[in-house]
């Protein structure tokens, strides 16, 4: 799911779902158990303009992003 | 018998020297406990428990530090001979106190970071070194080379952990890590020789640059999360 976040934000905070589907390797159904649990915790939110429909990285989901990479980095310095 | 081995010109600097470490080991500290909260790897809490126990030494030199260097006053305050006697007695076992506790839970914490990588097997045998490296913290009342030998040694087997991580991951984070605790070997095996003012000097500025690159690790780390792909790379 850290990667859906990730990629979300590396793509500016927004996000068309087939292409996160494509970048974050997931089918179909890994998706959308993925974004409605994240949607869910307010980490994501679904946005249309005109017949695109858009997948946005919320305020805390940025916070969680840069929270749990930091989180990573330091594990992996002392290899944990 | 000579308390500290501290220069006069040197008496603040050490202190603050003090402080600086204790506010970064206790940020690494604040960062484990972060991870921990979030993904529950004991690991990482061990790691926080290690920081902790190494800040919490450095604070209690600090204090004992603190009140060596400006007792006097308090003495001349009171002015009576026994009195003064008295309170002389009191602040000698402060300081026995005080230091002890430094030598004990920074070797303690450093056993802690140590043991990490094979947490699994950690029992009874923990118990047992615990109360080995309390009679080492105790003995080095007298004989202060033990305490840093003892350091020096548990900080050789730390690097060599994080030195196969390395080999392992090639992540330069490691890298600085081991640059830092190897200064800080470095400067344990200078405070072997701290009768002689200048070296003691020389082991607690080498101290005061590892403690600075670990400082840097940190905000390196910090910075690299809010970095996306666009700005550069993350790893």
């Amino acid at each position: 799911m850290h990667d859906m976040l990730k990629i979300t934000r590396e793509k500016g905070g927004k996000i068309k779902k087939t292409h996160l589907m494509y970048k974050a390797n997931l089918s179909h159904k890994q998706m959308k158990s993925y974004l409605d649990e994240l949607i869910k915790n307010k980490l994501f939110e679904s946005k249309s303009s005109g017949n695109r429909h858009l997948i946005c990285i919320t305020k805390k989901g940025q916070n969680f992003s840069v929270k749990y990479t930091q989180i990573k980095e330091f594990e992996r310095t002392f290899g944990l | 018998m000579k308390i500290v081995f501290t220069p006069d010109w040197f008496l603040n600097n050490d202190i603050l020297i003090g402080v600086v470490s204790f506010m970064v080991l206790f940020l690494f500290f604040l960062f484990a406990v972060k991870s921990y909260t979030l993904n529950k790897k004991k690991s990482i809490l061990y790691l926080g428990i290690g920081f902790l126990l190494i800040a919490l030494g450095e604070l209690s030199t600090i204090l004992t530090k603190l009140i060596l260097y400006y007792d006097s006053g308090i003495i001349q305050e009171i002015g009576q001979a026994v009195i003064t006697s008295q309170i002389v007695n009191t602040v000698d076992i402060f300081y026995y106190v005080g230091f002890f506790f430094n030598r004990f839970l920074t070797l303690l914490g450093l056993y802690l970071i140590y043991m990490i990588p094979s947490s699994r097997k950690r029992s009874i045998d923990f118990f047992f070194k615990t109360y080995l490296i309390f009679i080492v913290a105790l003995l080095s009342h007298n004989l202060y080379y033990f305490y840093h030998l003892t350091a020096l040694i548990l900080l050789v087997l730390i690097i060599n952990n994080y030195y196969k991580v390395y080999r392992k991951e090639k992540i330069i984070n490691t890298k600085i890590l081991i640059a830092a605790f190897s200064l800080l070997a470095i400067s344990q095996a200078i405070f072997l020789f701290s009768k002689l003012n200048y070296l003691y000097v020389t082991a607690q500025s080498i101290q005061l640059v590892s403690y600075i690159i670990l400082f840097a690790l940190i905000i390196k780390i910090l910075k690299n999360g809010k970095k996306t792909k666009q700005d550069g790379h993350n790893a």
